[in-house]
């Protein structure tokens, strides 16, 4: 349920740019975030169809940028980017691996708005 | 037209824990984000570090709770002052649940301010409060799985408890690849098996504890 919270934040954003650069309207909104960071577009869509009504990003469509999962396999000397983490190396079953991408925190990279 | 951002969505809540951070270095005062899943021993580490450092640490608790305040009422019980937050539904804390919660609470007149989250695995690690350090707990029934399966809140924890060990003969937990995994999540976590219940193994989370509040107090 953390996408409620989010979508709160991100439409704060908005509205801070907007106060600075003034613009009428959002079209797209351009989010990344990593894949193993628990949120869930679906979920997020519908917590952002509903708390953007009103708003100047209502309507807006989201655009999700989501981030790899990427870890280093000590064993083989090299990241690699599994579906999922399993704690082992995909390509030789090692477990000496560390994790170094995929729980990157949400950002809004770029929105693209009318009515500058 | 195109507007590039490049902006943390939870910017807003960050700014409200670097405020709340300011005042308790302010203060002097050493805070701790303690973290886990519903029911996996949270309270009862509350009750377990108050008794082991009562007598050399003013301490003060804030408990999070989706409703009901019975977690508050056992700190309380220890003679220990202690405020409830109920989110309402809410699954986590943030910095400014936490900044309404700190007028009720004597800041001058406490050392260690122990903040216990909401039970959950995922929202609670993305909200930072202003804590010094976050505190995770994993139990051995909810199996060895989790540090893979949520990854963020083992990167954000300082340090992890691995708790109810007493349990270890009676559940499949492979303390092995839930260690391992950890580690190679967040490397150089600090990891303490423990029993909350018989007093197994606290020694080592109450010496990393107080080292780490002696470190922050004295600069």
């Amino acid at each position: 349920m953390h996408e409620l919270s989010l979508v709160l934040s991100l439409l704060e954003i908005v509205e801070e740019q907007a106060s600075r650069a003034p613009f009428e309207k959002a079209d797209s909104l351009l989010l990344s975030f990593g894949r193993l960071s628990c949120i869930d577009p679906q979920a997020l869509q519908f917590a952002f169809s509903v708390q953007a009504r009103g708003t100047r990003a209502e309507g807006a469509v989201l655009r999700f940028d989501i981030r790899p999962v990427t870890i280093y396999c000590l064993h083989c000397e090299k990241e690699l980017s599994p579906p999922f983490f399993t704690g082992a190396c995909p390509a030789c079953g090692g477990v000496e691996v560390v994790l170094t991408g995929g729980t990157e925190e949400m950002k809004l990279i770029e929105m693209e708005v009318d009515g500058c | 037209m195109k507007v590039r951002v490049v902006q943390n969505v939870l910017d807003a809540n960050d700014r409200i824990a670097n405020t709340n951070r300011a005042l308790f270095d302010e203060k002097n005062l050493y805070v701790m984000n303690l973290m886990s899943s519903p029911g996996a021993g949270k309270t009862t580490l509350v009750e377990r570090t108050i008794l082991a450092l009562r007598e050399r640490f003013r301490i003060s608790v804030i408990e999070g709770d989706i409703q009901d305040t019975c977690d508050a009422d056992r700190v309380a019980a220890l003679g220990i002052p202690a405020v409830q937050i109920n989110t309402g539904g809410g699954c986590h804390l943030d910095g400014n649940m936490v900044r309404e919660a700190l007028a009720d609470l004597n800041l001058d007149e406490t050392d260690l301010l122990i903040v216990e989250n909401v039970g959950n695995l995922v929202c609670p690690a993305e909200f930072r409060i202003g804590e010094n350090d976050k505190v995770m707990i994993l139990s051995v029934p909810e199996g060895a799985d989790k540090p893979a399966k949520y990854p963020l809140m083992f990167q954000e924890a300082s340090v992890l408890l691995i708790n109810k060990i007493d349990l270890l003969p009676y559940v499949d937990f492979d303390l092995a690849k839930a260690r391992r995994d950890a580690q190679a999540i967040h490397p150089g976590i600090e990891i303490f098996e423990v029993s909350c219940k018989t007093g197994q193994g606290l020694e080592g989370w109450i010496a990393w504890l107080t080292r780490r509040m002696e470190t922050r107090r004295t600069g």
